[in-house]
């Protein structure tokens, strides 16, 4: 039997201007678990997406067990022994455990489906393969998450599932749920199964993998055993990137605390946060996913009020419990989902620059649109929004341009605090550095920013103080320059990280 | 979007007439009924249309065409109608001053918005559920206060003043409902098109997360869309009380409906296909002048019903299945 499993050839994927995945090369062993890692945008979701059968590759070729696929459905691909435990795609909440393992694979009395026969059948399996003695009947919506993942990994074992991709699967799992996964994991390593393991988390990629398959930009930078290379030599491969024309420098000049954070906690998601914005300072929380810097930005635009502490702008205490009054005191938000809490990609660039600060513009209710086109006008431009008019929709704007109108919204109401959550998320490299700019440029102006992005090569590049959270606790408190996305990676991973600070 | 020289000119063509296919189907149906039909071109018809089947529908469906613009819908419309016209008649029957027994109606039919925001906003009840709830409920309160439904008629000489005062009377020549109709045509207009509330009514309907995260009270605003909505309903019903002098439980149910294919109808009009003052008013007229015409050509309600339910299909899939293939 020929060794190696899935085999894809200098594969290549191109969505609009950007390259996605760019002769990218991916070779897997039977018997082995493979590690994919790459920093976001890296290709990882895509050289997986399509290996599933969801995106169509432009150039080269895949093959699965010897044999070339010509064209990859998920069907097709699922009926060759590739099984996918994807990230987000879950189960049907209101199945039960043995419906969902044998779901379109249901044992049959006939044209009915043979109940107690499935239910035994699916006990047999949790209790063959994880040991688990898991009431088949209970509904999914009951599991917790760990537990919805083995549902999905039973449900491809019982198919004969002869490659097993995980995308993330340990992100919502605790440590205790995280080592049962891998004894499994390592057990159906032993059975000869191929294992492709994607993950954020540099330790269980160290503890797991047998070899790893490094992206960067698309490309592929190397395979290599994380036994004999270290984990250090990965890291850098990952993020090793000329980053001066990235990140413009700019000159520091910060003012008198804008933004004042005192223990902050809100209940099982951060605990006693606090932390200072200077007027012009870029502060960066940086944090794996769940580690509760997302939670900690929402409190401060008042979504999820927190339990205790206090937030004070420019030395005025308030208590945010809405947007509306986040908004009121000069927070303004760049939201992660642009979609959905940015932009209304169906309302015009005017509509959308003006929606916070239609109080501005009008008058006993009517809007004064003589002078909403002017400040609409003069923003369009201060931004550089290419666009003929501010009366195209955004729709027709790219993502880049979506984000500066979002910016322009926040500063046709003169907002003094920014909270920036992932502001480069699914745009190209050259809309970030525009990005970039633009926020170095709010900084100039004197803003107070607050900056949360999972990328930390821009998180370490960009702030002027970077703090450290895991597991809801602030754990460190670097400068800008200090530390770099390698060290940053393994502080948020909650290592010790020492600064040589007489050297700077 | 690319354009391909190639096909531009049929694409264009293709273009206009989605982009006009509310005019296009005006046009024609007034063109076609005006030879056809018996009667219908002439200005005591169109007067007699306007009067009586134009103005009620076109109230509620200003009201309807905010509660879609705002994202949601009101199923609810005829609880308001009917309530606000049994609360008015009750008190005209109770010897009440007329223009107290009318500022209560409209009250009544505001309580009927105030409870559907209440539900939208408190227990975040779907405006879809919410609102078909609030229909249950108001059809049997109405049947409760009724014994069963019966109807209220006021159709002695003895309750004929405010009745004559809002149906009977005129302003240069245009009765007095039409002007009711003019004022909340211009009302919903400023308000919708020009005004604050407008802008915010159309961010919840573009995307409800962009408003939230925008800083924009939320609940305050579907609060004002629903109970504007309602009071709008309310106007109607005690026009409606008015004309015929009587209350008759569950007849506001009949404008839903309509008041719903009119303002859909009228979003063809704009190229982002968004309710508008001007589209909802083209789509009241629209089917107000296709079952006046099917009727004067002899066909029944039943067969109107029909006709109507083509209008729809025809305009809309003019509009919309063009335009999808044009992208």
């Amino acid at each position: 039997m020929n060794s190696i499993a899935v085999e894809m050839r200098s594969v290549s994927k191109v969505f609009g201007p950007v390259k996605a995945l760019n002769q990218a090369s991916l070779i897997i062993e039977y018997g082995t678990i493979h590690g994919i890692v790459g920093q976001n945008g890296a290709g990882k979701s895509t050289i997986i997406k399509v290996l599933a059968g969801i995106y169509r590759h432009d150039e080269g070729s895949v093959f699965v067990g010897g044999k070339e696929l010509k064209s990859i459905t998920p069907k097709s691909i699922e009926e060759c022994g590739v099984h996918f435990i994807h990230q987000d795609r879950l189960l049907v909440s209101t199945a039960t455990v043995a419906e969902a393992i044998f779901l379109r694979n249901e044992p049959r009395f006939g044209p009915f489906i043979n109940h107690r026969k499935m239910n035994a059948q699916a006990a047999e399996l949790l209790k063959q393969y994880f040991d688990l003695d898991l009431d088949p009947s209970t509904l999914i919506a009951d599991l917790s998450t760990a537990q919805q993942k083995i549902v999905q990994i039973t449900r491809s074992l019982s198919q004969q599932a002869k490659v097993l991709v995980l995308d993330e699967p340990t992100a919502a799992l605790v440590t205790k749920e995280v080592d049962r996964l891998f004894t499994v994991l390592r057990r159906l390593k032993e059975e000869g199964i191929a294992i492709v393991f994607i993950s954020h988390y540099m330790s269980e990629i160290e503890n797991i993998c047998d070899t790893v398959t490094v992206l960067r930009n698309g490309e592929n930078v190397g395979q290599v055993s994380p036994k004999q290379v270290g984990i250090e030599r990965i890291v850098t491969m990952m993020t090793n990137r000329d980053t001066s024309e990235m990140y413009p420098k700019r000159s520091i000049k910060v003012g008198s605390p804008v933004l004042e954070v005192n223990n902050l906690c809100l209940k099982n998601h951060y605990q006693d946060v606090s932390f200072n914005v200077g007027a012009g300072e870029i502060v960066g929380i940086a944090g794996l996913l769940g580690s509760g810097d997302k939670e900690v930005l929402q409190s401060l635009f008042g979504l999820t009020p927190p339990d205790s502490g206090s937030i004070a702008i420019d030395g005025t205490t308030h208590q945010l419990n809405s947007s509306v009054n986040a908004v009121e005191n000069g927070i303004a938000m760049i939201p992660e989902d642009r979609r959905a809490h940015g932009v209304a990609v169906s309302l015009s660039i005017a509509e959308n620059i003006s929606l916070a600060s239609v109080n501005n513009i009008s008058k006993g209710g009517f809007i004064n649109r003589r002078q909403e086109a002017q400040s609409v006008n003069a923003l369009i431009e201060e931004l550089g929004i290419k666009t003929p008019s501010g009366n195209m929709l955004v729709s027709n704007l790219s993502g880049g341009n979506q984000q500066k109108v979002v910016v322009a919204k926040w500063l046709s109401c003169d907002s003094r605090v920014y909270l920036l959550d992932e502001p480069t998320v699914a745009v190209d490299v050259g809309s970030k550095i525009e990005i970039y700019g633009l926020i170095n440029r709010l900084a100039s102006e004197g803003k107070a920013i607050v900056f949360v992005s999972s990328d930390f090569e821009e998180v370490a590049e960009m702030c002027d103080r970077i703090l450290v959270i895991y597991k809801g606790e602030m754990i460190g408190e670097y400068k800008g320059g200090e530390i770099d996305a390698e060290q940053l990676l393994a502080a948020v991973s909650g290592k010790k990280i020492t600064i040589n600070r007489s050297a700077l | 979007m690319t354009v391909n020289n190639k096909n531009f000119a049929p694409k264009l063509s293709v273009e206009l007439l989605s982009n006009y296919s509310v005019y296009v189907a005006f046009i024609c149906i007034f063109v076609v009924f005006s030879v056809v039909a018996n009667g219908f071109l002439s200005i005591d018809n169109f007067a007699n249309l306007i009067a009586n089947k134009v103005v009620l529908l076109a109230i509620v469906s200003l009201g309807m065409t905010i509660v879609i613009a705002s994202g949601g819908i009101d199923l609810s419309v005829g609880v308001s109608i009917d309530l606000a016209s049994m609360a008015f008649i009750m008190m005209i029957g109770a010897g009440f001053n007329a223009v107290l027994a009318v500022i209560v109606g409209i009250l009544v039919a505001a309580c009927v918005g105030l409870t559907n925001s209440l539900l939208i906003n408190k227990l975040k009840i779907d405006p879809f559920l919410a609102t078909l709830g609030v229909l249950f409920i108001g059809k049997s309160v109405q049947q409760l206060a009724t014994h069963g439904g019966s109807p209220i008629y006021l159709t002695t000489g003895a309750f004929s003043a405010p009745f004559d005062a809002i149906t009977g009377t005129s302003l240069f020549g245009i009765p007095t409902p039409v002007w009711v109709l003019v004022v909340c045509i211009v009302a919903v207009y400023l308000a919708l098109h020009r005004g604050k509330f407008g802008r915010y009514v159309n961010a919840l309907g573009a995307q409800a997360g962009v408003a939230k995260y925008s800083g924009i009270r939320v609940p305050l605003q579907l609060t004002l869309v629903f109970v504007s909505c309602s009071v709008l309903c309310g106007i109607a019903g005690i026009l409606l009380s008015s004309t015929v002098r009587s209350y008759v439980p569950l007849a506001g149910g009949a404008f839903l409906l309509d008041a719903i294919g009119a303002t859909f109808i009228g979003t063809a009009i704009s190229k982002e296909r968004k309710p508008s003052v001007f589209g909802t008013i083209l789509g009241v007229l629209l089917l107000a002048m296709l079952r006046n015409g099917l009727l004067l050509v002899g066909w029944n309600f039943f067969w109107q019903q029909v006709g109507i339910g083509v209008l729809v299909f025809i305009v809309l899939g003019l509009s919309f299945g063009l335009r999808k293939r044009t992208e």
